[in-house]
C-alpha cells in the first residue's frame, strides 16, 4: 500500500460495489470526513437499488427507480466520484486496480463490496449450447443482467423449472407463475427451506404454493440436462420437459477476479478472508463487506453472511474501520424475515436445522430441549417455539407478523414458555382487526428441537 | 399482507403514457363541463334525476363501488382494507347520495352529513346555519369543532380521510390503480407544506370576512371583499383545485393531489394528528429497502427512508390508508394508536445462551 501522507492530500477511498454494503460504507466515510476523496465503482446500475426487489421489477409491481433506496442526487450530495465499469484485476501490493476499460485506479484504502452471483448448476448439460437450439435456456435471478435475460426470455404459456429450495427460488417461481408460465418448483431436499423451516412448517408452505396452482415437488434429485426438440429435458427420477430453467441453488461471492491480487480468498466459499475489523487478512488497507466477506458467525464458523441487513451493518463497520476506528464486527443473534407467496415468515433466536415432523430427531435432541408448535386449522399460520429446560430460545412464525425485537428480548430475559405463551400478543405486528394469537387445543409440546 | 402481486407497471393506463394523458384530459373535461356548463342537466333529465348534481352523485357512487370491488380483489384479504373500503362506500352511498336524494324528493332541504368545515367551507356560515333545523346545525358545529378533532387525536386522521370522506373515498377506490404516481421528492413535500396551509389560511380569512359581513352595513367595503373572496375560493379552490385538478390528475400525479396539496380539512386534522396518538411503528432493523411502501404511498411520504432509519412515522399528511404496512413484504410497518408505545429501544442480543 502506498504511504499515506496526511499532511499533503486527502486520502482516496475506493469502494467497489454500490449496493447496500458499499454505499453504507461510503456514506459512513463521508459523514465523518468531508475532505476525503471517495470513488464508487459499479457496473450493474448507476444508483444503489434493492436487489431484493428483482421479483417486483419482474412482475411490474415496482419500477427500477422505485427500488433505488436513496435519492437520485446522493452521489452529488455526498460528492462521490462515480465510475460505471467493471474491475478486472486488483494489485494489493501496488495499491491499484484495473478497470475493463483499461483505466488504472489507485487507492489509499479499498473496500471490496462486490456481492455475489448465482451458484452455477453443477449438473451435466446445464450451460451447453446446442446447434439445434442455440438460445440460452439456463437462467438465474440474482443480478440486474440475470433479471433482464429472464425478463426477455420468459413468455406466457412457456413452461419453466425453478430449481432450488430457498428464497430466490420461491420468489422466482411466484413471479414466473404470475406471468403465466407453467411453473415447476423443484426442491432437492426432503422438504422446502430446511435451513429455516421444519417439516411441518415446510408442508404448510408447499401446500400454499400448490394452492396457487404451481407444481411444487420436494425430494427431487437432478441428474443433468438434455436438449430435445428446442426444449430442455431435466433428467432425474423422472423426466421433465420445459422451455426454461431457473437455477436458484444459492449464491457465491463474486470474487474470481481477485485471483493473484494478493488478497486471500477462501477456496471453499469464495469469501474474502477478513479480520474482526473486516480488513483483509493478507492485504493491509483492503477491506471487504457484504456477501463477499468471510466473517465469523456466532457459532464460531467462518462463512459469508449473505443477508441484506448484515451487509448494511458490515458496510457501516467497514467504513468506520477504513477511517481508522478500532472495529470489531459481530452480527449478534439470528433474526430474519421472508415471504413465501402470501405467507410471511419471521424468525428470531436459536432455531435448529432440519427438524423432521414427528418428535425428536433434529440437531438438538434430549438434554432438556423441547419444541412447542401449533398450526391454525385451515390457514397457513403456524408458530414454533424452541425451549430448553422450559426457557424460550427461538421462535418461528408463519402467516402472521411478529416483532422480532420483542422475541429477542424474551430470549434475553430467559422467559419461561408458559409466560411467553400468555404474552404472545405483545409481540404481534399484524394490521389492526387481525385475529389475536391464542393457544389452540391442538398445540403440541414435544421433546427435541 | 398483500395477496398476489400487482402488475401496476404493466398496465398502460397506470404508466403515465399517452393513454394516461388522454384519460386525464377526459376527466378534466368532464369536471369543466360539470362545473361551468349545463349539458349534464339534459342527461339528468333523461334519467329523471332532479339535476346534474344528482347525476354526478350517481356516477361518483358507482365509480366508488366498481373501483372498490377491484381494490378489494387486490387487497381485500386484509380486514383493515375490507372494513375501511366498505365504510367509505357505505358513507358515500347513504350519506353522500341516497339520503340527500330522499330529502330532495320529499321536498326537504338536503344535507351531506359526512362533510364538515373546513372541507365544506360554507356549512358554518351564519347564513347557512340560520336555515338549518337545530339538530342539523348542532351536528355540523359539534362534528367540525369537537367530534372529528377528538377522533383524530385518538385514532388518527385516517378516521376521516380513509374511512368517511367522499374525496378520500374516490381516491381509495376508483383511484387505487394510480396511487403509486404520487411524487416522493423533497421538493414536492416543500410545495405541499406551503400550498396546503395557504388554502387553510384562505379558508379562515374567508370565514372571518363572512362573519364580519354578517355585522356589516349594506354596501360596505367589507361586504364587497367577502363576496369576492367567496367567489374566488368557490371557483379556484372548490371547482378547479378540488374537482378539475384533484380528480383529473389521478392518472398523472396520483390520487391524493387535492388531499395532499389543497384540502384545508386535511391540513387542520393533520395538525391534530401531529400532536395525537397515531403513528406508524417501524420494526427495528428489519427493512430490506425494497421500495414498496414509498411507491404505494398516495401521499408521497418516503416511508422507506423512515423504515431504513428505524424511525417511527408521525407525519401530518399521512391519511392512514395502511397500504405501506399492507404491501411491506417483511411486515416492518404497523399503524398504531396505543398510548404506551411499549419498549421501543433496540435490543441487541449477541448470542442465545443455550
Amino acid at each position: 500500500m502506498p504511504a499515506l501522507d496526511p499532511g499533503t492530500r486527502a486520502p482516496h477511498y475506493v469502494i467497489v460495489g454500490n449496493s447496500i454494503a458499499g454505499i453504507e460504507a461510503a456514506i459512513t466515510i463521508r459523514n465523518r470526513d468531508s475532505a476525503a476523496k471517495i470513488t464508487v465503482i459499479s457496473y450493474e446500475h448507476a444508483h444503489p437499488f434493492a436487489r431484493v426487489s428483482l421479483m417486483y421489477l419482474f412482475c411490474g409491481q415496482l419500477s427500477l427507480k422505485d427500488t433505488q433506496f436513496y435519492p437520485e442526487d446522493l452521489y452529488d450530495r455526498m460528492r462521490f466520484n462515480r465510475i460505471s465499469d467493471r474491475v478486472t484485476t486488483v494489485d494489493a501490493a501496488a495499491g491499484t486496480l484495473t478497470l475493463q476499460s483499461g483505466t488504472v485506479v489507485s487507492w489509499d484504502k479499498l473496500l471490496l463490496a462486490v456481492g455475489s452471483s448465482a451458484r452455477r448448476m453443477p449438473w451435466p448439460g446445464a450451460y451447453e449450447e446446442s446447434a439445434e437450439a442455440p438460445s440460452k435456456f439456463m437462467h438465474h435471478f440474482v443480478t440486474l443482467p440475470d433479471f433482464r435475460a429472464l425478463d426477455a426470455a420468459a413468455k406466457p404459456g412457456m413452461s419453466v423449472a425453478v430449481i432450488g429450495g430457498g428464497l430466490i427460488g420461491v420468489e422466482a417461481a411466484e413471479v414466473l407463475h404470475l406471468r403465466g408460465l407453467k411453473t415447476h418448483f423443484l426442491v432437492r431436499e426432503p422438504w422446502y427451506f430446511p435451513v429455516a423451516l421444519d417439516q411441518a412448517e415446510a408442508e404448510v408452505v408447499a401446500e400454499h404454493v400448490r394452492h396457487h396452482g404451481l407444481d411444487c415437488r420436494t425430494d427431487t434429485p437432478i441428474d443433468g440436462f438434455e436438449r430435445r426438440g428446442g426444449r430442455v429435458v431435466l433428467k432425474g427420477r423422472e423426466e421433465l420437459v420445459v422451455d426454461l430453467v431457473v437455477g436458484a441453488i444459492g449464491v457465491v461471492p463474486a470474487t474470481s477476479f481477485l485471483a493473484g491480487s494478493g488478497i486471500d480468498v477462501n477456496p471453499q466459499s469464495g469469501g474474502i478472508e477478513t479480520k474482526a475489523n473486516l480488513e483483509s487478512t493478507t492485504a493491509p488497507g483492503v477491506f471487504a463487506a457484504g456477501d463477499c466477506a468471510q466473517v465469523t458467525w456466532p457459532d464460531g464458523a467462518r462463512r459469508p453472511e449473505q443477508i441484506w441487513y448484515t451487509s448494511r451493518d458490515q458496510g457501516r463497520a467497514a467504513g468506520a474501520a477504513m477511517l481508522g476506528d478500532d472495529v470489531n464486527y459481530r452480527r449478534g443473534t439470528w433474526y430474519n424475515s421472508a415471504k413465501f407467496f402470501d405467507v410471511e415468515y419471521t424468525t428470531a433466536g436459536y432455531i435448529p436445522f432440519a427438524r423432521p415432523k414427528h418428535g425428536a430427531g433434529g440437531t438438538a435432541d434430549g438434554d432438556g430441549w423441547q419444541t412447542w408448535y401449533q398450526q391454525v386449522p385451515g390457514a397457513a399460520v403456524t408458530q414454533r417455539i424452541v425451549c430448553r429446560h422450559g426457557v424460550v430460545k427461538g421462535f418461528n412464525g408463519l402467516g402472521s407478523r411478529w416483532n422480532h425485537q420483542v422475541w429477542m428480548r424474551w430470549i434475553h430475559e430467559r422467559r419461561p414458555l408458559e409466560w411467553v405463551l400468555a404474552h404472545m400478543n405483545e409481540a404481534r405486528f399484524d394490521e389492526e382487526f387481525t385475529k389475536p394469537f391464542a393457544v389452540l387445543p391442538s398445540a403440541t409440546l414435544t421433546p427435541g428441537a | 399482507m398483500q395477496s398476489g402481486l400487482l402488475s401496476t407497471y404493466q398496465n398502460p393506463t397506470q404508466n403515465r403514457n399517452i393513454l394516461a394523458w388522454v384519460l386525464s384530459a377526459v376527466l378534466m373535461g368532464f369536471y369543466v363541463d360539470l362545473y361551468f356548463y349545463d349539458h349534464l342537466d339534459a342527461v339528468a333529465k333523461l334519467l329523471h334525476l332532479p339535476s346534474k348534481w344528482t347525476f354526478y352523485g350517481l356516477l361518483y357512487t358507482l365509480g366508488m363501488c366498481v373501483g372498490g370491488y377491484f381494490m378489494l380483489k387486490k387487497h381485500g384479504n386484509s380486514r383493515y382494507h375490507m372494513l375501511r373500503t366498505v365504510s367509505l362506500i357505505a358513507v358515500q352511498s347513504i350519506l353522500g347520495f341516497l339520503l340527500p336524494l330522499a330529502l330532495d324528493f320529499a321536498g326537504r332541504p338536503s344535507y351531506y352529513f359526512s362533510y364538515f368545515f373546513p372541507l365544506k367551507y360554507d356549512i358554518l356560515f351564519p347564513s347557512s346555519l340560520k336555515d338549518m333545523p337545530v339538530v342539523v346545525a348542532l351536528w355540523f358545529i359539534f362534528g367540525s369543532l369537537f367530534g372529528l378533532p377528538l377522533l383524530v387525536y385518538f385514532k388518527g386522521k385516517r378516521t376521516y380521510c380513509s374511512w368517511i370522506c367522499g374525496c378520500g373515498g374516490l381516491a381509495e377506490t376508483f383511484g387505487d390503480p394510480w396511487r403509486h404516481l404520487s411524487n416522493k421528492s423533497d421538493k414536492a413535500w416543500r410545495i405541499e407544506q406551503v400550498s396546503i396551509y395557504a388554502v387553510l389560511a384562505l379558508v379562515f380569512t374567508m370565514f372571518g370576512l363572512i362573519i364580519g359581513d354578517a355585522y356589516a352595513a349594506d354596501g360596505s367595503a367589507l361586504r364587497e371583499v367577502a363576496h369576492h373572496t367567496k367567489s374566488f375560493y368557490s371557483f379556484a379552490i372548490g371547482s378547479v383545485f378540488s374537482g378539475v385538478l384533484g380528480t383529473g390528475l389521478y392518472p398523472l400525479m396520483g390520487t391524493r393531489v387535492w388531499c395532499r396539496f389543497g384540502c384545508p380539512m386535511a391540513a387542520l386534522l393533520g395538525l391534530v394528528q401531529k400532536f395525537g396518538r397515531f403513528r406508524i411503528s417501524v420494526k427495528k432493523d428489519m427493512c430490506i429497502s425494497c421500495g414498496n411502501c414509498s411507491t404505494y404511498c398516495e401521499m408521497g411520504i418516503d416511508v422507506r427512508a423512515y423504515a431504513m432509519a428505524n424511525e417511527d412515522i408521525k407525519r401530518a399528511s399521512c391519511v392512514g390508508c395502511g397500504m405501506c404496512a399492507h404491501v411491506c413484504p417483511r411486515g416492518v410497518l404497523k399503524l398504531e394508536t396505543s398510548r404506551d408505545p411499549g419498549p421501543h429501544g433496540n435490543i441487541q442480543v449477541w448470542t442465545v445462551d443455550l
